[in-house]
């Protein structure tokens, strides 16, 4: 795992350059702080010019929207604009945290979100996996080319896809079911089928996609890796096991931290479009409550707080998987 | 020409200076020099004050228009790149900076929630002194100004005022009647009895009992089948709205009518009388089940679904669907509950920082002159319509362009969404003649019954509905289908249910809506 220097690398100089500091500093006079930055930055100018790219799409895509996450503290208003609607402190919060319906959305959000890291993760990289082990090139061309397609699909004919999949007279699922004497069931309407049909949906349209970043990093494992333990006399099975899965290992855990800090944004776009009153009960997320109660209703204010909500969560659980993966695997985002 | 013009404004002056209302004829043009307005105009149609869209050019509307009026419309339209109206909407009021005209689709909640605000100039005062021919028509319908209201009791918006009475219909697969020697159903109970026929006899004679006796596009169109049994689905032209019951606004989903109406539907739908499917099948529901031969009855627009007669003529043999009466209920009322309504909640509003309010009012009167009214209905006299024994009758050339005659209209500028009084005939010379067979048989008798319009909130109000209403309606529709589907029995379930809306806030905001409806409609 440390032999990824993008990691590990990036602490190692700034531990030496503090122990420098240090030694020097007790030895001689201490040139001020200042002139160190000012020193650093005339040796490292252009590093820093390549930045600044990176850092305007920050600030304007991502720091200057934070301004209006006020406004979940605010009784907003869009004509009197962000600074002058009046502060309300956290009643946008009460009002949610008060609210049955979005307590249950969040409960859902979490379930829906786990099923899909538990069953949606390893999907990609087992494909990658057998992607990999596929010798004809031709076929594994063509197979990689079907399981892409579906990620470039847009969600609304996927979800006519899925509901013509599930329904009852026509569909695929239940016709199937009829040749094993099975009564056809109302998939879509049945709350208990929901999350299945929901995340099953998901890994089908982007596992493939998905499946893009292990194939990068198995092409990057070095074949001499592979040679030496061909001579060994591994089999390819061992190989899998021994060489390929702890390559790619770090890609692995980068992969799911971030997953894990986008786990609460479910496509909400495809949950619109496959709930329905009846199976509420397990499909609301917190992105269609909000959806229904702030966007619809045109309350803006308590959306911002609830989504706000939502990027705190989402923070806590990218910051406790690093810690967590920091701490056993060495291996992290920062 | 410019003679006249002045003394056209000479008279226009002293008629203003004595207070008396002039006749619109007499206003024209507006101002002696022309006089430039800016307008956001979104509406589904086009995104921008011009044909389509392209606000490069003119509607030839507008050059009408400009020639009589002297007023010349220049779009400023925000959002033109999306086509939902809200998104620009919230736009145009996040910049602050509004042209003078704001029109478009769907603009009363944003111009009666920010017009207090002073975004928009309040037009009662406007309307009384400046615009006789807008005036004269809301003194014919009252309940109209009130239900355009703002909280604070004065008029931000002139709407569009849809004309005409129908919406949807009720339709039956007559060949499949006669196949079975049955008649249109009358009431509820021989209702029931020709889609248990339907279900059972076969009558799309393939040997299959595939027939989907009752089917509907939009599943809330099943909730019609409530009012036979005397409750109600909705108060208005959208689904699930509160209806004024006895002169008090209450939610048709808590009334005992529906949990008798609901237990039926129930019924029905574990019997095969109504499609399984119908909360998944969507919009193509029409179009698949008579298409295939499969439905046998719906509840759908008058217009959209005579249509099929002329599609489905050489695919489905004999293939004749037809409206019938609304089936008497059980105690014997016959109504239908959808209807037009006669305000929409789109039209245009002048914004605070338009320096000439006085000549918008009056220009926005123009649009309710016989004139005015006449161009934004059929476009120009003589390129689209003539007059014809004092009617005015499309061209053949537009009847029989193979396009609508309503999409021929958006582009000429007529029935674009401004403010103005929509006039029947329009549609009515381009209605087929099985729909207009339809609209007889429905003229008939007294269908119809009053819309709740709608009520404007003040703050306190808006932020007890805000609060409690979406919660509740949520609630309302995942016990309504989960009742319609079998899982749960809404009889046995009746009294937690209500329990449960109390514990909820029903009452609280049914406190708010009639305080707002007695504010407003001076109840």
């Amino acid at each position: 795992m440390s032999n990824d220097p993008n990691f590990t690398g990036a602490a190692g100089p700034a531990t030496e350059e503090l122990i420098f500091d240090a030694s020097e500093a007790r030895r001689a006079r201490r040139p001020s702080r200042i002139q160190r930055v000012g020193d650093h930055l005339r040796r490292e100018w252009q590093l820093y010019v390549m930045l600044i790219p990176t850092i305007l799409w920050l600030a304007v895509f991502l720091y200057k929207p934070m301004y209006g996450l006020q406004i979940a503290f605010k009784d907003y208003s869009i004509f009197r604009g962000v600074a002058a609607s009046p502060w309300i402190g956290f009643e946008h919060f009460q009002t949610l945290f008060g609210n049955d319906q979005f307590l249950r959305a969040l409960k859902n959000t979490i379930i829906i979100s786990f099923y899909g890291l538990l069953f949606g993760f390893p999907m990609p990289i087992i494909l990658a996996l057998m992607f990999n082990e596929i010798l004809k090139q031709s076929f594994k061309k063509t197979a990689q080319t079907i399981v892409y397609l579906p990620h470039f699909i847009s969600s609304v004919i996927i979800a006519g896809i899925v509901i013509t999949a599930f329904s009852p007279s026509a569909g695929i699922v239940n016709t199937f079911l009829g040749w094993i004497g099975v009564e056809p069931i109302y998939f879509l309407t049945k709350p208990e089928w929901f999350r299945p049909i929901f995340v099953g949906t998901g890994i089908w349209q982007e596992a493939g996609f998905q499946s893009i970043v292990y194939l990068a990093a198995i092409a990057g494992v070095s074949p001499t890796l592979y040679e030496s333990a061909v001579v060994d006399g591994a089999s390819r099975w061992q190989m899998m096991w021994k060489i390929t899965i702890p390559s790619i290992l770090p890609t692995i855990i980068i992969m799911l931290i971030i997953r894990i800090g986008n786990m609460l944004e479910i496509s909400f776009e495809m949950i619109i479009l496959l709930y329905q009153p009846a199976t509420y009960e397990t499909a609301d997320v917190v992105n269609t409550f909000i959806y229904r109660q702030g966007i619809q209703g045109g309350q803006y204010d308590l959306a911002a707080a609830a989504g706000l909500f939502n990027a705190v969560v989402a923070f806590v659980l990218v910051m406790t998987a690093n810690t967590i993966s920091k701490r056993y695997s060495r291996t992290s985002l920062w | 020409m410019r003679n006249l013009s002045l003394t056209m404004l000479a008279t226009t002056a002293l008629t203003a200076a004595i207070a008396v209302p002039a006749s619109a004829e007499s206003h024209l043009p507006i101002t002696e020099e022309p006089l430039e307005l800016t307008i956001h105009m979104h509406w589904p149609r086009a995104q921008g004050y011009g044909p389509g869209g392209d606000t490069s050019k003119l509607y030839p509307v507008e050059e009408v228009a400009r020639e009589k009026t002297n007023i010349h419309l220049i779009d400023q339209t925000s959002g033109r790149n999306t086509k939902d109206n809200n998104e620009a909407m919230n736009l145009l009021l996040a910049t602050g900076d509004l042209p003078d005209i704001v029109g478009g689709n769907l603009i009363k909640q944003p111009v009666n929630q920010y017009g207090p605000e002073g975004a928009f100039v309040p037009l009662n005062d406007l309307v009384e002194d400046h615009a006789p021919n807008i005036k004269a028509w809301f003194d014919d319908h009252p309940e109209i100004w009130d239900a355009i209201k703002a909280y604070d009791g004065n008029v931000y918006y002139i709407p569009y005022l849809p004309d005409g009475k129908y919406a949807r219909a009720w339709f039956v697969r007559q060949d499949w009647l006669d196949a079975l020697g049955l008649e249109a159903p009358d009431n509820v109970e021989e209702l029931y009895d020709v889609l248990v026929a339907f279900r059972d006899q076969d009558p799309n004679g393939n040997g299959v009992q595939d027939e989907i006796p009752f089917f509907v596009r939009d599943w809330e169109e099943v909730l019609r089948l409530l009012t036979l049994w005397d409750a109600r689905s909705t108060g208005a032209d959208v689904y699930h709205q509160f209806y004024v019951k006895d002169g008090r606004v209450v939610h048709p989903y808590a009334q005992e009518a529906y949990r008798d109406g609901l237990a039926n539907i129930a019924q029905w739908y574990e019997e095969g009388l109504i499609d399984p499917e119908v909360f998944t099948r969507g919009s193509s529901a029409r179009d698949y089940l008579l298409g295939e031969n499969l439905g046998g009855m719906t509840h759908d627009w008058f217009a959209s679904t005579s249509g099929y007669n002329v599609a489905l003529e050489d695919k489905v043999e004999g293939f004749n669907f037809i409206p019938f009466l609304p089936p008497k209920s059980v105690s014997g009322v016959r109504i239908e509950e959808n209807r037009r309504i006669p305000m929409k909640p789109d039209g245009w509003a002048i914004s605070y920082s338009n320096d000439h309010p006085v000549e918008t009012i009056k220009y926005f009167d123009y649009w309710f002159s016989e004139e005015g009214a006449l161009l934004a209905n059929f476009g120009v006299e003589g390129k689209t319509w003539d007059m014809i024994d004092g009617a005015p009758v499309y061209k053949d050339e537009v009847l029989s362009s193979g396009q609508p005659v309503n999409s021929q209209m958006y582009l000429e500028g007529a029935q674009v969404y401004r403010g103005y009084p929509q006039d029947y005939r329009y549609e009515w010379q381009w209605t087929r003649d099985s729909a207009r067979k339809g609209i007889e048989l429905y003229d008939t008798e007294d269908l119809l019954i009053e819309q709740f319009l709608g009520v404007a909130f003040n703050k306190e109000e808006q932020e007890v509905y805000d609060r409690y209403f979406p919660s509740i309606q949520t609630y309302m529709l995942e016990r309504q289908q989960a009742w319609i589907l079998g899982s749960g029995d809404i009889q046995e379930d009746w009294d937690s249910y209500i329990e449960t809306l109390n514990k909820m806030g029903y009452e609280e905001v049914l406190e708010v809506m009639n305080s707002a409806y007695e504010r407003q409609y001076g109840g």
